[in-house]
């Protein structure tokens, strides 16, 4: 199913009297084709998990539509919107078992229990607990809760599955595990699939495509890798990669890019004061490079190596570089001189903190 | 220094103690009764209420239960020792027949009056105590308020409460007083009468005759059954409206949002969400209920007077045990008490086995 999100905001009213109104979402205009994985993402506050709620029909927006394929749901009610919620914290049923957990829906469309236990079983197969289905979610782990939850918003074959914090409360290698596993059945599946995360890596690997968001406002939309090799702002820059970019203040000069008193980079804009952002994968040692940056110290990965180190014009506490472990770097060297590659290196305007394009 | 001063205060009670208490002597033996004493020193703790316990409850128990197999025995005789005439089991046959002379109570009326009035006034008043939580858990404005004025009637004495039951209820005057304003129906009769129902006599004093059933021996005055029941009910609700609407508050909002996604519809939540989810709670008061309920007395008596009725035929348990005791046929009452115990035992099982079974502790 097609989503269309337009002009969608929502205003949470001040909690205190004359207190300032909270704008959660402002003028949201998306689409979101059928069939795909979207993650919506962004630091806590950024209005990602209101959207969401916003799809359910749990939250009413206050001004904007949301589109079903042709069909305005803006004001239609959470259960006849024909969506699947898995809540952060899974709101499993506490009294139930697994089965009648995901029997639940169905029995609320007065489907006939054999036939509900039938659906209830296809759908625990799909997540893989249909040996689990006699017990209460207390006897299970944090990952099965998750799955029963899945189960559970996937049982009545709803249009589109809508995943808060999927992965936030499950410990770091089952969070692995389960991103692989939505993945495979938002495929498997083809369910129109939006969830929200603050976690970027975790939006970056499973997401067709991917809504920055900050301050309620969207910041960039499209194809996680899209978005990090071209961001539109330094927020954008900023959120995404691990280790994450590093940020210079900087300054263009006569064509040509300059932190500090060194000439990095050239550039066909205008003069004027930027920040300077560099991948940390963009820098490539050489002994007569442009960038001389003081080395603090050297973590070597295995797979790879990080120069950490140090520059007065940075905005970080340290400058992070990433290097292949086959380059031989001087012993004991205090600093050490950087090519920066082209496409690694992006500009923002000092004042809007939009990319210069 | 703490631990000292601990030990310093034992050895200063074990002297005052050491006849009633099973504890350790005093320092005399050396360190091994001394290491003796600290382990038991627990007992110390618990000596207040435990002494407590055993001159106002276990005693009295015993005394109860040896005394229910005393034939005719008079306790206030021989200046106060009591005399009877052999053991037996007479006393519970006689209760159980029936067969305690004319004027007293019943052992059968009380124990079905009382059955009948805990049996439908607990579990009715649990369930509204339910709906007005759920009802008041979901309004935002005045919520305060209105918890205050459904709480009013627990501060409010039982006896006070019966009177005033009985003004409601009561018919006062004959037809003719009634007929020129110095009677009246009641207020429960009267406003009755604007549906186009005549009036009944409620509370059975006055010139109406109250209805009733007859069922073998027993009367059945239903009329007088009703009042009871609304008063039980009614004053009931208060602190079942507290224990439930606390336990409401806090439910996680998200299991209500999950429920809505999934359809679910407003009585579905109700009962399949809400109710189990404060099953703990229910049950708790189901059986704190019924054991209140089986022990009523005070509510008859502020309603229909000290004869709680007329000869007893809405007497209750305690009622029934009481008037023994204030008869001088003593032995009747320790019977009816023992009896009355095995009851609210057999039942508080069933109770706990059928609520277990629905109960999820979370």
């Amino acid at each position: 199913m097609r989503i269309l999100l337009q002009h969608l905001t929502k205003i949470f009213p001040s909690r205190t009297k004359g207190g300032k109104e909270v704008h959660a979402v402002e003028d949201m205009n998306i689409e979101i084709p059928s069939g795909k994985l979207i993650g919506l993402l962004g630091p806590s506050g950024c209005g990602k998990s209101t959207t969401l709620f916003m799809l359910s029909g749990l939250e009413t927006p206050t001004s904007g539509k949301i589109i079903f394929d042709d069909q305005d749901v803006t004001t239609l009610a959470a259960e006849k919107r024909g969506i699947g919620l898995v809540f952060q914290n899974y709101a499993l049923y506490p009294h139930m078992t697994v089965q009648e957990n995901i029997r639940f829906p169905l029995d609320n469309m007065r489907i006939k229990k054999e036939e509900g236990n039938a659906r209830a079983l296809d759908a625990a197969r799909l997540v893989q607990i249909e040996d689990l289905m006699a017990r209460k979610p207390h006897e299970l782990s944090g990952g099965q809760q998750q799955r029963v939850a899945i189960a559970r918003a996937l049982v009545k074959m709803p249009n589109v599955l809508l995943l808060d914090e999927p992965l936030s409360n499950l410990d770091a290698r089952l969070r692995l595990q389960t991103r692989e596993e939505i993945k495979r059945i938002q495929r498997e599946t083809g369910i129109t699939t939006v969830f929200v995360t603050h976690d970027q890596e975790e939006a970056m690997s499973i997401c067709d495509i991917m809504v920055v968001m900050k301050l309620g406002v969207v910041q960039q939309i499209g194809e996680p890798q899209h978005i990090y090799d071209d961001p539109n702002n330094l927020f954008v820059a900023n959120f995404l990669g691990t280790p994450p970019i590093n940020i210079f203040k900087g300054r263009i000069e006569g064509g040509k890019v300059y932190v500090g008193d060194e000439a990095i980079s050239e550039t066909t804009h205008g003069d004027g004061d930027v920040f300077v952002g560099i991948r940390p994968e963009g820098f490539i040692y050489d002994e007569n490079g442009a960038f001389t940056l003081n080395v603090d110290h050297i973590e070597v990965m295995g797979r790879d190596k990080s120069v950490v180190a140090l520059h007065e014009a940075s905005t970080k506490p340290t400058v992070r570089c990433i290097i292949d472990s086959d380059v031989v770097l001087p012993e004991g060297a205090s600093q050490l001189k950087f090519n920066i590659k082209p496409y690694k290196i992006y500009l923002f305007d000092a004042e809007t903190e939009e990319r210069l394009r | 220094m703490k631990f000292k001063n601990n030990s310093a205060k034992a050895v200063e009670a074990d002297l005052v103690l050491n006849d009633d208490m099973t504890v350790a002597p005093k320092l005399t033996f050396g360190e091994k009764l001394r290491r003796g004493f600290k382990a038991q020193s627990g007992w110390l703790f618990v000596a207040p209420a435990l002494i407590l316990m055993l001159v106002f409850t276990f005693y009295p128990i015993v005394a109860a239960f040896v005394n229910a197999f005393k034939l005719d025995y008079n306790s206030s005789a021989n200046m106060g020792e009591g005399i009877y005439n052999g053991w037996g089991i007479d006393n519970f046959t006689r209760v159980l027949r029936g067969d305690t002379g004319t004027a007293g109570a019943n052992f059968m009326q009380c124990l079905v009056n009382t059955l009948v009035f805990t049996l439908i006034s607990v579990p009715l008043s649990t369930v509204l105590a339910l709906l007005i939580s759920v009802a008041l858990n979901s309004i935002k404005a005045l919520q305060k308020a209105y918890q205050t004025i459904l709480f009013l009637p627990y501060l409010t004495n039982a006896l006070a409460m019966g009177a005033v039951f009985a003004t409601f209820f009561q018919v006062i005057g004959t037809p003719e007083q009634i007929g020129i304003n110095e009677g009246t129906y009641g207020i429960i009769n009267i406003v009755l009468g604007w549906f186009g129902i005549s009036p009944v006599n409620w509370i059975g004093k006055g010139f109406m005759t109250t209805p009733y059933w007859r069922i073998g021996q027993l009367n059945i005055p239903w009329a007088k059954y009703i009042v009871v029941i609304v008063y039980e009910v009614w004053s009931g609700l208060p602190f079942k409206i507290l224990i439930l609407f606390s336990a409401l508050q806090s439910i996680n909002k998200q299991y209500y949002d999950a429920a809505k996604v999934d359809g679910a519809s407003r009585s579905t939540v109700l009962w399949r969400i809400t109710a189990p989810m404060i099953s703990p709670q229910i049950s708790y008061l189901l059986v704190t209920g019924i054991m209140g309920g089986m022990k009523q007395y005070s509510a008859v008596v502020g309603i229909f007077g000290e004869q709680m009725g007329r000869d007893f035929d809405m007497g209750t348990m305690v009622g029934y045990i009481y008037n023994y005791i204030e008869t001088g046929a003593s032995g009747y009452a320790f019977a009816g008490s023992l009896l009355l115990f095995l009851i609210i035992m057999v039942i508080t099982a069933i109770n706990n086995a059928i609520t277990k079974k629905h109960t999820t502790y979370r």
